[in-house]
C-alpha cells in the first residue's frame, strides 16, 4: 500500500468512512513521538510478544500486511496504550521531564541520561518494568548505565547516579561488578 | 605606544555582521520550531513521526502524552493524490 512516496501531489483525500462493525474498535494511541521514544523500552518490556507477533505477521504477508495483520495490530495498540496509561498514572512528572529533554535534543537518548535514570527508577518501583537493551555484549556496562556519554553536549553531573534495577539470581541483565571503564 | 584602534574597526564590523546573521538565523530557527531547538539529521522515520505529531496536535513539533488519541485522529491521515500523467 505505501509502496512509494507520492511525488507532485497537490491534493489530499480524507476518507472518513469508518471501519465496518465486524472489526473490533480500538482507541488509537495518543502519545506523540517524544513520549513514545521515552517509553519505548518499557513498551518493549511489557509488549514484546505482541510486537514480535505483529512483525512476524507483516513479514509473512508482504504487500497485504495491512489487511491480514489487523488482529495483531490491535493487540499491539492495546498493550502500548496500557503502558502509556500506567506511566501517566504513576510517574507523570519524571516522564514529562524526560520527554521534554528529549524533544530539546533531537530525540537522542544519550543527551538525557540523568532524567532517564530517574524515570527508570520510578517506573521500576511502580510498574516493575525494566529498561533492557537486548544483545548487549557481556562484561561491559550497558550503554544506558555509563556515567559518561561521549557524544553528549553536556557532561553528566556527578551527583546523578544511574539506576541499576536489583537483579535476581540468574538474570543476565547485570551491570557487572568489574566493569571495564568506558571512555 | 597606544593601540591603533581605528585599524581594528573593520574587524569589529565584520565580527558584528557575522554575529548578527548568526543570532538572527538562530532566532528564526527557534521561532519556527516553537521555542525548541531545531531537529536535524532527520530520516524518513522521523519525518513520518513528525507528520503523526502534526496529525495529533496540530503543529509539527507539538507533543502530547495522552494515552487516548483525540477524536478524529483515526480519520485525518490523508491519501496523497497525484494527477495522472496521460
Amino acid at each position: 500500500m505505501a509502496s512509494r512516496i507520492p511525488q507532485f501531489n497537490q491534493q489530499v483525500l480524507y476518507d472518513t468512512t469508518p471501519l465496518p462493525d465486524s472489526i473490533p474498535k480500538v482507541k488509537e494511541l495518543g502519545a506523540s513521538s517524544a513520549p513514545l521514544m521515552s517509553a519505548a523500552y518499557f513498551i518493549g518490556a511489557r509488549c514484546r510478544d505482541y510486537n514480535d507477533d505483529f512483525m512476524q505477521c507483516k513479514n509473512e504477508n508482504p504487500g497485504k500486511g495491512e489487511f491480514e495483520c489487523l488482529k495483531e495490530g490491535r493487540r499491539v495498540t492495546r498493550c502500548a496504550r496500557s503502558v502509556i496509561a500506567d506511566i501517566n498514572k504513576s510517574c507523570l512528572e519524571e516522564f514529562r521531564k524526560h520527554w521534554t529533554c528529549l524533544e530539546d535534543n533531537n530525540q537522542q537518548l544519550w543527551q538525557c541520561r540523568p532524567a532517564e535514570w530517574k524515570l527508570n527508577k520510578c517506573v521500576f518501583e511502580n510498574l516493575g518494568l525494566k529498561k533492557e537493551i537486548p544483545d548487549q555484549p557481556p562484561n561491559v556496562t550497558p550503554v544506558h548505565l555509563r556515567k559518561q556519554m561521549i557524544y553528549a553536549h553536556w557532561p553528566i553531573p556527578r551527583s546523578a547516579e544511574p539506576f541499576v534495577p536489583p537483579t535476581q539470581t540468574g538474570d543476565n541483565n547485570k551491570a557487572p561488578a568489574a566493569a571495564s571503564s568506558s571512555s | 605606544m597606544p593601540v591603533p584602534f581605528e585599524a581594528l574597526i573593520p574587524y569589529a564590523i565584520i565580527v558584528t555582521m557575522f554575529g548578527v546573521t548568526g543570532a538572527g538565523l538562530s532566532a528564526i530557527k527557534t521561532a519556527q520550531n516553537g521555542g525548541k531547538k531545531a531537529r536535524w539529521s532527520l530520516d524518513t522515520w522521523d519525518r513520518q513521526m513528525m507528520d503523526r505529531d502534526r496529525r495529533l496536535t496540530g503543529w509539527l513539533r507539538g507533543q502530547t502524552d495522552a494515552a487516548d488519541a483525540p477524536y478524529g485522529f483515526e480519520y485525518n491521515n490523508p491519501w496523497r493524490v497525484e494527477k495522472r500523467f496521460s
